[in-house]
């Protein structure tokens, strides 16, 4: 898709479609961090999240989203100087940092396992493995697409701005995962 | 890109609001394990808050884009918010 082209406002279809997808996607993960809060501490039966959260471990995984987010908006400006052996770089790094957070969660997950909190020991650990299982499934949708762009990147002129999936609308969803990512850091992990 | 369009940060102002995320990341943590009581809470989501702002205004460049963009962002966060809080108010008053 090379079309380009402006709404009445004068903002790009793509990107005002993207924005409208994002809001649709916090009102997603609202209703799952809601969902959470109302089953904390509630029914306490069996291990809860609060047990069992390694907080020096998922701080280390929050500070390589935060560098993701930082290699995705150098990738960007990259671009923006027509330089796209570097953006190809700065993407690569990107879902790299995008990985090294999904594996970090397989693992928590799996420790969580081990120690006898599952899907379905209570409504608490219940809302924590969907709200963050969903957020992992999006981080990997950002590193997918990132690595399509970095296949897009070998052709000639393949991360231009002008085609469709091009370089702001992944950023601006990998940015988005962040953001979310920060929110639930916060409201589930570090307060008490 | 639309020229007329004030111009994104250099890569230079990236790295430093990074660092800005890092140090604030820090806070977040050092507020956990010291638990400075009833305004640790409030505290981390003002920082929160201040690392959402941070990345939504300079990473996702909502503060070089139009005005409707923006009002269209917090007029959609606004309504989840106000959501959200009448549901979480309305189950806890009820125990």
């Amino acid at each position: 898709m090379t079309a380009h082209t402006e709404t009445s406002t004068g903002i790009d279809t793509r990107k005002l479609g993207m924005w409208a997808f994002l809001s649709s996607e916090a009102l997603f993960f609202g209703a799952l961090i809601t969902n959470y809060l109302l089953f904390k501490g509630r029914d306490l039966q069996g291990i809860h999240p609060r047990e069992l959260l390694n907080i020096p471990f998922t701080s280390v995984s929050s500070f390589v989203l935060l560098m993701s987010s930082l290699t995705m908006v150098l990738a960007h400006a990259a671009l923006t100087r027509d330089n796209q052996r570097a953006a190809r770089g700065w993407l690569l790094a990107t879902a790299a940092l995008g990985a090294t957070f999904v594996g970090g969660q397989v693992y928590e997950f799996s420790n969580f396992y081990k120690e006898g909190m599952t899907l379905s020991t209570n409504p608490a650990s219940s809302s924590f493995f969907v709200l963050t299982g969903f957020h992992g499934a999006h981080v990997t949708i950002g590193v997918l697409l990132l690595l399509s762009l970095v296949g897009l990147s070998f052709r000639r002129g393949g991360l231009t701005f002008e085609h469709g999936l091009n370089l702001e609308l992944v950023g601006l969803y990998w940015h988005f995962v962040d953001i979310v990512w920060i929110v639930i850091f916060t409201v589930v992990y570090l307060i008490r | 890109m639309d020229s007329a369009k004030p111009a994104h940060p250099s890569p230079r102002q990236y790295v430093t609001i990074a660092g800005i995320l890092v140090v604030l990341t820090a806070l977040e943590v050092s507020l956990f394990y010291l638990n400075i009581g009833g305004i640790n809470t409030p505290a981390l989501i003002v920082l929160m808050l201040l690392k959402f702002t941070l990345v939504v205004a300079f990473y996702m460049h909502l503060r070089y884009e139009s005005g409707f963009l923006r009002r269209l962002f917090a007029a959609g966060l606004a309504v989840a918010s106000v959501l959200y809080f009448i549901v979480l108010a309305t189950f806890y008053s009820r125990g």
